[in-house]
């Protein structure tokens, strides 16, 4: 069983993959959840899942990290004397929303005018990212911001339970890319954390709304039938929906959508409504600019959490010299500002169903979570779509993902609770289709989004030459046509196809994602007419690119042109 | 056209240089799983179980008994509750069985199927037939090549 095949490349970024699988933890893994602008942790206690509580009896914990003195401290052990402090330059925060990310990505670019220094060359690197210490740009990664918090995390947990804590499962976006959570697993590694799994978060809640239900069927001894739920979570960073069947503790993914939206656009559409020449009085980006703009943000924030209780607010914030916002803001206001962003919640959960394959009638719950779930609008919209009067209310969209992910931290670790609290499944479906550039510049999906884990999935292809003895196998991710709108996983060349004419070689590329979700993409070269491999097939573990990604795919293409392309062979057939 | 990959697929498997454990198969076990995804609803395999002995259901079962039959099984079979060492394959293929059961089209071109491979004698000898397919071909192949 040992024996490892003849070719094996793992990646090095890649420091929790094998033992994912390995034999069942006696340690309940805790579960996290990593927000945009708030963390929280959880843990199985034994009977229920309970949410660890900071020494200043917080479970919400605001996500940033100061740099200010040697040791940087983060949001969970640190008390900020006032809000304004998190913006003097020294704190980094939205780490969630940098991670893993180019500074060709225009959510780098939205990133720019946060209280500290992101600053972008759009040559396909990672962001220059800093914080301002002493007056001196000191650089960071947010690997590391990440890694800081949860260590903070970490100590809090192991305080808590008065034990080394060395498992986690943490809730990741929807729209998270194979390379970000590549990301997310090395922040955990630097913290002394092992990933026992990365949990959609809309699939983490799923997996609360399957305990419940489950419970209530217990109570009631009623049939157990199936319910569909349609979850929709928007926090500050990002939003996603999901749809699950669930019946008997089972929880089957439908299907997942996510985007890079939430709280934090509107945040931004509201800055740029109230003070239209922000990016041009902030593009200095000194010590003054900072504050400023750290002050219209604060008050901005203020405004939009007041209007989801009230129908307008006053605004009133001097910027200094003779800046000054006086306003009265209304939540139509508000709206008619965000109306794209609306518009984008529409669509996803309209995607969502549809993917699902689930008709609107039969939805029994709606569940609505995350920090934006609070604003009226979202609300209307989702009911709107639904045709329905009421959302599921009993649970706390707040705490919903943490609770969801110390559950998937219990099962995981193979705890059984003998009132069968902890009888439950989650099976996952894939959020983002997973391919290879083939015929010219397109994107062949391998294997479709919202495929049920684990799967396995195979295309043949062929050589677009005569007698062309290597090909090129470029894995993305994503659900777009043209290729390089989605994300390079990796690349890797299959050689030794032996002298034949264009079309006869077939070259048969598998992808085997595990239940625990890491890709593996095989590829081979078989000639028709032959009973083996003519190379033993090679096996690739993705993601295998870096930081510096941006630019490998048009590097390949400068390099080799179409000389190592390969075309479908057929339609497709799975 | 099917019938020209089939023809590749098991040998190459047969021939792998090393019979790779479980979790690594899935190159050449795959090239079994396209033989039967491309051929599952036209082939069925006549020695073999069918997808409802697979979910242990009756030919006549109702959607709601199929998607019940399914959970119980994936509550034993799937790989996060099941031992560590056992292979997604059986979850993967019992989810096969259910996707089509589960899908009215599916089902009825499967069932049609079915019904004319139970006219069919056993005459088609397994090994003789390049393109055959199904699920317990592979299974059969499993356990001759792999455990």
């Amino acid at each position: 069983m040992a024996a490892e095949p003849a070719y094996t490349v793992a990646s090095d970024s890649e420091t929790t993959g094998e033992e994912k699988s390995s034999s069942p933890l006696p340690e309940i893994a805790i579960g996290i959840d990593i927000g945009t602008s708030q963390c929280s942790i959880a843990v199985w206690n034994g009977s229920q899942v309970e949410i660890m509580r900071n020494t200043r009896n917080q479970k919400l914990m605001r996500s940033f990290v100061t740099f200010k003195n040697e040791i940087p401290t983060g949001g969970v052990s640190n008390q900020l004397a006032h809000e304004y402090e998190m913006l003097t330059g020294s704190t980094i925060f939205n780490m969630k929303r940098l991670i893993g990310r180019l500074d060709t990505d225009p959510v780098v670019h939205a990133s720019k005018n946060l209280p500290f220094l992101v600053q972008t060359l759009n040559i396909g690197v990672r962001p220059f990212i800093a914080a301002l210490v002493n007056n001196m740009w000191r650089s960071t990664t947010p690997e590391e911001v990440l890694a800081i918090f949860l260590i903070e995390l970490r100590v809090l947990a192991e305080v808590h339970l008065k034990r080394h804590v060395s498992n986690a499962v943490l809730t990741i976006p929807v729209s998270f890319s194979r390379f970000q959570l590549s990301r997310i697993e090395r922040a955990c590694a630097m913290a002394g954390l092992h990933v026992l799994r990365l949990m959609p978060e809309p699939t983490a809640v799923a997996l609360l709304y399957a305990q419940q239900q489950q419970q209530t069927v217990h109570e009631n001894l009623g049939s157990g039938s199936e319910k569909n739920a349609l979850i929709f979570n928007m926090g500050a960073g990002y939003c996603d929906a999901a749809l699950t069947a669930t019946a008997g503790g089972v929880s089957q993914i439908k299907a997942l959508a996510g985007m890079t939206l939430g709280g934090e656009d509107m945040l931004q559409n509201m800055m740029h409504y109230l003070l239209p020449e922000m990016d041009n009085l902030f593009s200095r980006h000194g010590i003054e600019e900072i504050k400023k703009i750290g002050l219209l943000r604060v008050a901005t924030q203020d405004a939009i959490h007041k209007l989801s209780f009230q129908s307008s607010v006053q605004i009133d914030v001097d910027l200094g010299n003779g800046t000054k916002i006086c306003k009265v803001l209304d939540r139509e206001e508000f709206e008619v500002v965000n109306q794209k962003v609306f518009e984008k919640c529409e669509f996803l959960t309209r995607q969502c169903l549809q993917d699902a394959k689930v008709e609107i009638e039969d939805v029994n719950d709606i569940i609505l979570v995350g920090g934006c779930s609070y604003i009226p609008k979202i609300k209307n919209i989702l009911m709107s779509i639904c045709k329905r009067g009421e959302l599921y209310s009993e649970i706390n969209p707040l705490e919903a993902a943490v609770r969801g992910a110390a559950l998937e931290g219990a099962v995981a670790s193979g705890i059984n609770d003998p009132f069968g609290n902890l009888d439950l499944l989650t099976i996952q479906a894939t959020p983002l289709s997973i391919g290879i550039r083939a015929d010219g510049n397109s994107f062949v999906p391998i294997v479709q989004r919202n495929t049920t884990m684990p799967a396995r999935r195979e295309l043949i292809f062929t050589t677009l030459h005569d007698n062309q003895t290597e090909a090129l196998i470029i894995v993305y991710e994503g659900d777009e046509k043209v290729v390089e709108k989605n994300h390079l996983l990796g690349y890797f060349k299959i050689t030794g196809i032996p002298p034949a004419p264009k079309g006869v070689p077939e070259i048969n590329v598998c992808m085997d994602i595990d239940a625990s979700n890491v890709l593996r993409v095989f590829a081979g070269v078989i000639m028709p007419g032959t009973q083996h491999p003519v190379t033993p097939f090679m096996e690739v573990r993705m993601p295998t690119v870096d930081d510096g990604h941006g630019w490998c795919a048009e590097a390949l293409h400068r390099t080799f042109g179409s000389t190592l392309d390969l075309i479908t062979v057929k339609k497709k057939v799975q | 056209m099917a019938s020209a990959f089939s023809a590749v697929a098991p040998s190459c498997i047969r021939f792998r240089p090393q019979p790779p454990p479980s979790r690594r198969t899935s190159a050449a076990y795959s090239t079994a799983e396209r033989t039967c995804t491309s051929t599952t609803t036209a082939q069925i395999d006549d020695s073999q179980t069918s997808f409802y002995q697979m979910l242990g259901i009756p030919m006549g079962a109702t959607c709601q008994e199929i998607k019940a039959a399914y959970r119980k099984l994936a509550k034993v079979l799937h790989p996060d509750v099941a031992s560590p060492l056992s292979p997604a394959d059986e979850f993967m293929r019992v989810h096969k069985a259910y996707t089509t059961l589960s899908d009215p089209e599916k089902r009825a071109h499967y069932d049609r199927t079915l019904f004319r491979r139970n006219l069919r004698r056993p005459s088609c000898v397994l090994s003789a037939s390049p393109s055959y397919s199904g699920y317990n071909s592979r299974r059969t192949w499993e356990t001759d090549q792999c455990w």
